[in-house]
């Protein structure tokens, strides 16, 4: 029993420098470690997940994201068969939402586009974050509902401030918070991820439940399939010209 | 310093390694409830808004064209606008202590700003604060600095050039002598204070203000003030108005001109156009007036002593000087005043707006003038902050910061149920615990004015109600016609003058419906809705003659308000288990029983070890499982005493348990015991609500949504399991369904995860409501349509699937849903509806709410099977019917059924459209490859007909306008969904509509199957050989496979 006991000081004083010492670069490594390493991370050129996003009381749309390396994203979600758009070709976000009738791709405001913006990059903010120009910052370490995790702060380029929560045992990102201006206004969003399993060598989350801060009304993304590396055109990305209808031949204007 | 050695430091890492040691085994053997167990069950803040609390301070900067506005509220934290004040949201609820006392914005940084924590208008209801506090990210993060054992902090101010140096008014201790008291001085951003002004250990400081224009000139207002619980004392020999002008190293006295003898209560304010003008509001003996220095407080002549400026010092001590004109001079007291001549003369009452009607809550204790628009006000007063644009003529009532300070709380029977309960100078409200689309101001309604205490429904007669207001003012309310009888006991010829504390306990049998309970110094019951009373106990107080001097009480100014009231009964209890066993607590600390309906009384207080004598009793609380048992809290903070009591007897009294642990803090207001499960125990104290379920021996904080505010009382409404959380300062909160906390053990806190079992969940009756309210209106949360699956994981969930499967009664997949991951209990939401319908594309969306949502499910009982990993736990969902709903059970399944064949025919639909579509694009493709121009033509013709097939389906003119196109799909999505948005019998018209258009979908499939059987192997016979495939046509299983 002394033994034992004498081992785990032992064990303990090996880990305790360890866990003092931890700088946001180490905890950044142990991430990209987690989630199957850097070469892992670097060998997927393309990410397609296909999903169903529930909201509100009994709400659902399947849907689908597709990452490409180069900052390209497009998801679509379908609602009531409709299927809606938004994309980004590395420079610009651009939709198409269909609900209302119209079906032309639209240019995404500069505001509203970050959101698409930041799903184009494939291995999150904080991989290469000197070189994509993000900072980060080790805010501490402290109880995430009653989980032990690391609060990073992640100013990216664009000017949206994330605060990421990285769980302490397994180094994976348990939640994370938006920090964004709109029209002048800050808007703040969080999410709580996990289900994390390995498609390829690399950990992915399947379940996200995201909305504005505090806010009751949550919606829950649950990723149903990933697959890695599947030939993607880059062309789908692109805003494709709006087709421009033929004049709806007008029955009496309904009100 | 002490260096250490090397061998010391070989110890002390040793040291340090043996106790992480200890910590991490001790870890893994011993799982308890903590605050991270509990906190992940939703918590509903349902307001009311519609009347606020007292507002302490309020600071506010113009960012851009924007303004920030801090409110400081005296016990319900920090709420900041930054949009000028159309919303709010709360940013200190996770700091110890949500009482402020002050708040500066650094002139330098508006992102920087400082809270000095415990109101300084310290009535006898003020709580505690717990130091100062900065938070340089806007109030999203906050460090304490410092000054936590002020208690009281009235005034912060930063320095305009310096960030690092900043002033600290702090007023000390209320209730006992202390040494942190004075005026402090930061150089270094918090690090270290030094106490720049002291005068006595029973004197602070209460209000300080820096020249405008000369940051070396402070002036201070010091004074001699103590709370005791019967008796109040504003004014001794340490109070004083003094000025420094070396940036507080030196302070000295200015007297000249001011009031001879000792003073009380001091406020001041200096002309920011015209420095040497300085404005103080000076109590002394039976004597408060204004007073004016037009040479920088050298010398004082006194100018005014209106009522308005002179009511009430100790309560109303600020003075605000207009921005531009140094003659200017407000005076919020009862009223708003204002002088537009240097204090000469002041106006009439102004904030009680035209004629009689009362525009803005009484008592203000904040007023910002807008230094860039005098015209831009916002007032705080005891009822919450108003805004006024045209320098205060008119106001709005900001409605939206829910900082009601409920003294008590408890519910009625009516579906969904009433909470009813008191609030500080707000009255009495009772507001449902649901309402559609959230509880909002107007369905609260007020039932009692004055100062709110206790407040009851009638449970023998539904349409009246029970409240009061202070001293023992007890009205009965009839709901039905608004009519208030006041139905206060009165002394006979032979009796005493009655004493009613100023929060005297009402108290509503168990055991007989109808029976209420008053207490006074003597106990009271009544059995005929209050009509009259008998008295049934001798004066079950000390009546210590010495503490019952309520008519002498404030020191230099009488404040005979009731508030000192002593010598009285203060919390009653009838067990539920036997109604002639009857507690009652006292303010002086006795603990009375009597065991035959109140012939008999029995003081037991002695019994209380480990306790000061005389303390007072905060709540009984009989148990409801038996007899003898009973818990009590006892409250010291009257006497300095902050500790927190519990305390546990199970024989009548005679001995009795501490349950008080080192994981309580505050000092406790209440005690209450669940109705099922006997160890469950709800503590509630100054910092807020503690849960024990181990019978009191352990206790965790429930944090979650509920912030760190004082409880002063909790009930349980006993159908609903629900818990009611009267807060003092954050209004009512309600914890739905207490069954899954009820259900946990210390054995289940070891296990990995447990599903728990929750209360039969109500199908929720569709109901909506349209209002476009805008951002600025406060909107309770109210019970999510949703059945609850709880569970109790040990470690958050990160490593594969988290997911719950709900079954039918056939074992049918419903639905799945993804799990809840935190640490603790969760509790997951089934909306009750299975998957919304499938959809054909068409040109835009059919417009009605219900057709995005699946069916909702019948009553009954359904399996779920909850998957973590590799590991499956099982558990059920019983869903009931609405008690309230019109429709029988035939009638439900009849809409079932409806509603299911509707869902099944917009899934034939698709199907339908989808193999149109299909087809239609293979012949497009054929087409483009084919050489041969006839069979290209053909191809074409036919994907045009089909196109034309699915025109006639769906709708199909674009371009965003209200078409008022309608096809099949339309009107198929339309009568789902008019069918789905109602729980009951589907009306006749929308029974035969299903048949109209079940015919009409049939008609679609034959006409489909009459284009594929034409033509489509005569095209795949002339597309033999041409090296293209074949068409093929999508049959409906194989679309069916494609769904899943």
């Amino acid at each position: 029993m002394l033994k034992k006991l004498c081992f785990g000081l032992v064990a303990v004083a090996l880990l305790a420098p360890a866990i003092l010492a931890q700088t946001v670069d180490e905890i950044i490594a142990k991430n990209v470690a987690a989630r199957g390493g850097a070469d892992k991370l670097k060998s997927v050129q393309s990410v397609k997940s296909t999903a169903t996003l529930a909201m509100g009381p009994g709400m659902e749309a399947p849907g689908m994201l597709i990452q490409k390396r180069g900052n390209l994203a497009r998801l679509e979600f379908t609602i009531q068969g409709l299927t809606a758009i938004q994309a980004y070709d590395g420079s610009h976000a651009w939709q198409v939402m269909p609900f209302m009738g119209k079906k032309d791709p639209e240019l995404m405001a500069a505001d509203e586009a970050k959101e698409v913006e930041e799903m184009a990059d494939i291995d999150g903010p904080m991989v290469d974050y000197k070189s994509k120009g993000n900072q980060v910052e080790l805010l501490g370490k402290e109880k995430m509902e009653g989980t032990d995790a690391y609060k990073i702060k992640v100013i990216l380029k664009n000017g949206d401030v994330q605060t990421v929560y990285i769980d302490a045992d397994s180094y994976l990102e348990i939640k994370e918070e938006t920090k964004r201006t709109v029209r002048g206004s800050e808007q703040v969003y969080e999410a709580a991820i996990g289900d994390y399993k390995e498609v390829g060598g690399v950990i992915f989350p399947f379940a996200i439940e995201s909305g504005v801060k505090g806010s009751q009304e949550k919606q829950k993304l649950t990723i149903t399939k990933i697959e890695l590396n599947v030939p993607v055109d880059d062309s789908m990305f692109k805003m494709p010209a709006a087709a421009t209808p033929a004049p709806p031949k007008m029955d009496a204007p309904k009100n | 310093m002490i260096k250490a050695t090397t061998s010391d430091r070989v110890r002390i890492f040793w040291t340090v390694i043996f106790i992480l040691s200890l910590a991490t085994f001790a870890g893994a053997q011993d799982v308890t409830l903590d605050s991270d167990t509990l906190s992940g069950l939703p918590i509903r803040s349902i307001g009311p808004a519609a009347t606020g609390g007292r507002i302490a301070d309020i600071a506010a900067v113009r960012v851009g064209d924007r303004l920030t506005i801090y409110i400081g509220s005296s016990s319900g934290g920090v709420w900041k606008s930054v949009d000028s004040g159309t919303t709010f949201k709360p940013m200190f609820d996770k700091q110890p202590s949500l009482s402020i006392g002050s708040l500066a914005i650094d002139p330098s940084n508006p992102q920087t700003v400082w809270v000095g924590t415990g109101e300084s208008w310290v009535r006898n209801s003020v709580s505690v604060g717990t130091g100062i506090y900065r938070s340089r990210d806007g109030g999203e993060n906050w460090e304490a600095l410092g000054l936590a054992d002020s208690e009281h902090i009235s005034r912060v101010i930063v320095h305009p050039k310096d960030s690092n140096t900043v002033y600290a008014c702090a007023l000390g201790h209320l209730w006992n002598a202390n040494t942190e008291r004075g005026v402090f001085k930061t150089t270094d951003g918090g690090k270290t204070w030094n106490k720049l002004l002291f005068r006595n250990d029973s004197t602070g400081c209460a209000e300080m203000v820096m020249d405008p224009q000369d940051s070396n000139v402070l002036y201070a207002a010091m004074w001699d003030v103590r709370r005791e619980p019967h008796n109040f004392r504003s004014g001794g020999p340490g109070s004083g108005l003094f000025k420094s002008t070396d940036a507080g190293s030196t302070w000295h006295e200015l007297r000249k001109g001011l009031p001879e003898g000792d003073l009380g209560r001091i406020g001041i304010a200096v002309a920011p156009t015209n420095h040497a003008r300085v404005y103080a509001v000076v109590e002394a003996k039976n004597h408060t007036a204004l007073f004016r220095s037009d040479d920088g407080g050298d010398s004082w002549a006194e100018v005014n002593n209106s009522f308005n400026v002179s009511g009430r010092p100790f309560y109303f001590a600020r003075l605000a000087a207009d921005p531009k004109n140094a003659d200017r001079i407000y005076k919020p007291g009862f009223f708003l005043t204002v002088s537009d001549d240097g204090g000469k003369s002041f106006s009439a009452a102004f904030s009680t707006s035209e004629g009689f009607g009362e525009a803005v809550h009484g008592d203000l204790h904040a007023l910002w003038i807008n230094p860039d628009n005098p015209e831009q006000m916002l007032l705080g007063t005891d009822g919450g902050v108003y805004q006024s644009l045209d320098r205060a003529a008119h106001w709005r009532f900001l409605s939206n910061l829910p900082v009601a300070q409920f003294y008590h709380v408890s519910a009625d029977m009516a579906d969904p149920y009433n909470v009813y309960g008191g609030l500080q100078d707000n009255g009495t409200w009772m507001g449902p615990s649901r309402a559609v689309d959230g509880i909002a101001n107007r369905h609260w309604r007020v039932i009692g004015g004055g100062d709110g205490f206790w407040a009851f429904s009638d449970p023998s007669d539904a349409d009246y109600a029970y409240a009061e207001y202070q001293g023992g003012m007890i009205s009965r309310f009839r709901k039905s016609t608004g009519e208030a009888r006041d139905i206060k006991p009165l002394p006979r010829a032979n009796e005493p003058d009655f004493r009613f504390n100023w929060n005297a306990p009402i108290h509503m049998s168990e055991n007989h419906p109808g029976t209420i309970y008053l207490g006074g110094q003597f106990l009271f019951r009544s059995k005929d809705h209050g009509e009259s009373w008998d008295r049934i106990s001798p004066d079950l107080t000390t009546n210590d003659p010495a503490r019952q001097h309520q008519e002498l009480s404030g020191g230099l100014t009488i404040d005979n308000s009731d508030a000192e009231k002593f010598e009285t009964i203060y919390t009653i209890a009838e067990s539920p288990k036997n109604g002639d066993v009857i507690w009652v607590g006292t303010d002086d600390g006795n603990v009375q029983v009597t065991r035959d309906g109140g012939k008999h009384w029995t003081n037991v207080a002695k019994n209380v070890t480990g306790l000061p004598a005389g303390t007072w009793v905060s709540t009984i609380e009989a148990s409801h499982f038996d007899p003898a048992t009973a818990y009590a809290t006892f409250d010291g903070h009257a006497a300095g005493d902050m500790k927190t009591y519990v305390y546990q007897t199970k024989d009548y009294g005679k001995t009795w348990t501490s349950l008080s642990t080192a994981e309580l803090s505050g000092y406790a207001h209440v005690v209450r015991q669940d109705l099922v499960n006997a160890n469950l125990l709800f503590v509630g104290t100054e910092f807020g609500l503690f849960i024990s379920i181990d019978g009191g021996a352990h206790w965790a904080q429930f944090k979650g949504g509920l912030p760190n505010v004082a409880v002063r009382d909790v009930a349980i409404q006993a159908r609903e399991s629900d818990l009611l959380i009267a807060t003092h300062g954050r209004g009512i909160y309600i914890l739905d369904d207490l069954t899954p906390i009820r259900a946990l053990t210390p054995e289940i806190l070891a296990k990995d995860l447990v599903m728990l079992p929750s209360r039969p969940s109500v199908l929720a009756l569709p109901a909506g409501e349209q209002r476009f309210d805008g951002d600025s209106e406060f909107r309770g949360r109210t019970l999510p349509e949703a059945a609850a699956i709880a569970y109790y994981q040990r470690k958050r969930h990160i490593f594969g699937d988290l997911k719950v499967d709900v079954f039918d009664a056939n074992g049918e997949l419903l639905t799945s849903l993804q799990g809840e991951k935190r640490r603790g209990l969760n509790r997951l939401q089934w909306p009750e509806r299975g998957k919304p319908p499938k959809m054909p594309p068409a040109a835009g969306l059919v417009e009605n709410e219900f057709v995005f949502y699946g069916p909702q499910v019948q009553e009954g009982t359904y399996k779920v099977t909850l998957t973590k990993g590799k590991d499956t736990y099982t558990s059920e969902v019983k869903l009931v019917p609405d008690p309230r709903t019109k429709s029988t059970a035939a009638d439900r399944a009849l809409q079932h059924k409806t509603v299911t064949q509707l869902y099944d025919m917009l899934a034939q639909l698709t199907y339908i459209v989808d193999a149109t579509n299909e087809l239609s694009g293979q012949m497009k493709q054929r087409a483009g490859a084919a050489s041969d121009s006839k069979l290209k033509e053909q191809l074409n013709d036919l994907a045009q007909k089909l196109e034309e097939f699915r025109s006639s389906l769906v709708s199909v003119k674009e371009g965003g306008m209200i078409t008022g196109e309608k096809k099949l799909r339309e009107h198929l999505g339309e009568l789902y969904g008019g069918v789905n948005a109602y729980s009951g019998r589907p009306t006749q018209s929308q029974v035969e509509e299903t048949t109209v258009l079940a015919k009409k979908l049939d008609d679609a499939g034959t006409q489909f199957k009459t284009i594929v059987t034409a033509q489509v192997p005569a095209l795949n016979a002339a597309l033999q050989g041409k090296s293209v495939e074949p068409l093929k046509v999508t049959s409906r299983e194989d679309w069916d496979k494609k769904q899943k």
